[in-house]
């Protein structure tokens, strides 16, 4: 500061204290992000930047890791599997969608209009969600039996038994519906907190004006949810490009890998084949196709928006 | 005059038949749904009375025709489930104590600090979002290999603290908190943990609530991590021994298997209803899940 008075400033709080000051003003701040940092850097930057890493490694615990170049990634694309898990992965998303995606819709929709009990519904379509993941395998493997409840139905009705679990053409419808079943819930209730925030009186000019109860649904209800139905369908897609925990543990991938995902594959790479590299080097390649996705995907949401 | 609660149909709609039948075959949907939803959780517990026999009948029955209550002794006794379930407890501890000190320190700073190259900060957090779970699955566990953290708790509870998710959630609760509470207790000269703990997380709770269910419902239902990281059977998780002991095994009797099965489904079945208000309610406040 330039001083044009004769006085000068006594030097009380000036430079000896201040770089202290504007220090500790700061430290407080980057000490409560420390450990956050830390965290994230160690358990998540480190093995995302390792993982590209090992793909170029031989891994061997034993031994020690050994540079093999492009290896893995060509061992990766002479796989055949690699091939049938990509089909199979696509498979189980499209089917997540045809089977899945509309039906916390409708029931969210059919709910709303409930008179009574409405509260009883919500909680009975939610409790699957409690339950823990383990116990659904165990009472579905149960359901799913040729000899357990779901064919005693299907017989009644006068339906041949269907072998849910090891019939090659429904293994996977098998496990989307089960998984549709399980977490339908979830889902319902963010439809329907948006459903019912609609307000009535738009319904009521809508019917004044003539609209019919389609009319109104497709004018007023589902415009109402658009921005939810996005964001699930991206979150759907999302979660099923990267699940097998379910296809691992009822199916193990099985029948003849018409359950193998690519998820799946890369897990098998890694634990029983013990190939980390290859394992690393597919998660590199899964990486690579999202992030060129989202590219794409936030190159046509921009043309649509200028 | 009372005000008459509509929806999308009004009474008006509901007095024409075709409307009637139509609401009528929706009540009856909804029926069919909610017993599809019942129905496998009821036969969990009454599978446990039968006798084994009766669970493999076919066609299967739903009611036990005897009630046979020691195949939950049995059940008691076939693994050691408070051993588990402590663990699992332990695991849920550690993972909700990182949750509020690691994320919640470091979102508190990002939303009410002072603090220089907050953007740079922010994307280091937030860009972990978008790497797919399947590309650092085999890394991470590699990373936890060569760390030398295999078969220790600290494996699940560290790796607890790198929410990207969580952070966005508590930054932007704490973005809601009016700041000036912050800059009064500063001015009265509050240290910058007094205002976290004394201010922020007191008005936090609501959100934390909703935090705990999500760690909780994780730490209770994930099986096949714990299974990678600890090899010591002492130190599975619930979820992990059910999958292992009980599940996968077949020579394990099936109505023991759902004896196991519904003792470890109605705890967190029976907490919910009773708390389902409040639990909905919080998912509520986290927004979409996911």
């Amino acid at each position: 500061m330039n001083q044009t008075t004769a006085v000068p400033r006594l030097p009380l709080d000036s430079l000896p204290k201040r770089p202290p000051a504007k220090w500790k003003k700061y430290i407080w701040g980057y000490l409560f992000l420390l450990p956050a940092v830390a965290i994230f850097f160690t358990f998540l930057w480190m093995p995302i930047g390792k993982g590209i890493i090992f793909s170029f490694y031989h891994i061997d615990f034993v031994k020690g890791d050994s540079f093999v170049g492009w290896e893995n990634y060509k061992r990766v694309f002479k796989d055949p599997e690699v091939m049938v898990s990509v089909k199979n992965t696509l498979y189980y998303m499209g089917l997540g969608i045809v089977i899945g995606f509309w039906v916390p819709i409708l029931f969210a929709i059919a709910i709303s209009e409930m008179r009574r009990l409405q509260g009883f519904a919500r909680i009975a379509a939610y409790l699957p969600y409690v339950v823990p993941l383990v116990v659904l395998y165990g009472l579905w493997r149960w359901l799913y039996d040729p000899v357990g409840p779901i064919n005693a139905v299907l017989s009644h009705i006068g339906f041949d038994t269907i072998l849910f679990m090891t019939d090659k053409a429904w293994s996977m419808i098998s496990i989307v519906i089960m998984e549709t079943w399980q977490s339908f819930g979830s889902a319902l209730l963010i439809y329907l907190a948006a459903i019912l925030s609609i307000p009535r009186d738009w319904y009521e000019a809508a019917e004044i004006d003539g609209a019919g109860i389609w009319g109104r649904i497709r004018h007023i209800t589902l415009p109402a949810i658009k921005t939810q139905v996005v964001l699930l369908f991206l979150l759907q897609l999302i979660a099923t490009s990267q699940g097998f925990q379910t296809q691992y543990a009822l199916l193990d991938g099985g029948p003849n890998n018409a359950t193998l995902t690519y998820a799946l594959l890369v897990v098998r790479y890694a634990f029983t084949r013990q190939d980390y590299g290859s394992a690393s080097a597919l998660g590199v390649l899964m990486f690579l196709v999202l992030g060129l996705l989202a590219v794409i995907q936030y190159r046509i949401s921009n043309k649509e928006g200028a | 005059m009372k005000i008459i609660e509509r929806g999308i149909i009004s009474d008006y709609d509901l007095k024409r038949p075709g409307v009637k039948i139509a609401y009528g075959f929706m009540l009856l949907v909804i029926l069919v749904m909610v017993c599809t939803m019942l129905y496998p959780l009821l036969v969990i517990f009454f599978n446990g009375l039968k006798l084994n026999a009766e669970v493999n009948s076919f066609p299967p029955t739903f009611l036990p025709s005897e009630i046979h209550f020691e195949n939950y002794h049995k059940a008691w006794t076939y693994i050691k489930l408070p051993l588990f379930a402590r663990n699992t407890l332990f695991i849920f501890a550690g993972n909700m104590f990182m949750t509020i000190v690691v994320v919640g320190f470091a979102s508190f700073s990002l939303s009410r600090m002072n603090v220089p190259y907050k953007k740079a900060i922010q994307y280091f957090f937030l860009m972990t979002l978008f790497i797919p779970p399947t590309t650092y699955i085999i890394p991470n566990f590699v990373n936890l290999r060569d760390l030398g953290l295999m078969n220790t708790f600290w494996a699940l509870w560290l790796p607890a603290g790198a929410n990207a998710f969580f952070l966005l959630l508590l930054k932007s609760f704490f973005d809601g908190i009016n700041i000036e509470m912050f800059e009064s207790g500063r001015i009265d000269g509050a240290s910058e943990p007094r205002l976290f703990f004394q201010i922020a997380f007191p008005l936090s709770v609501p959100i934390f609530a909703t935090l705990a269910i999500f760690v909780f419902s994780s730490s209770w239902n994930d099986w096949y991590w714990p299974s990678l990281i600890l090899s010591d059977n002492n130190h599975y998780p619930l979820a992990t021994a059910i999958y292992k002991y009980v599940v996968n095994v077949r020579r394990l009797d099936t109505n023991i298997k759902f004896a196991i099965l519904s003792m470890v489904t109605f705890p967190p079945v029976i907490v919910f209803l009773i708390f389902q208000k409040y639990i909905v309610r919080g998912l509520h406040l986290g927004g979409v899940k996911g």
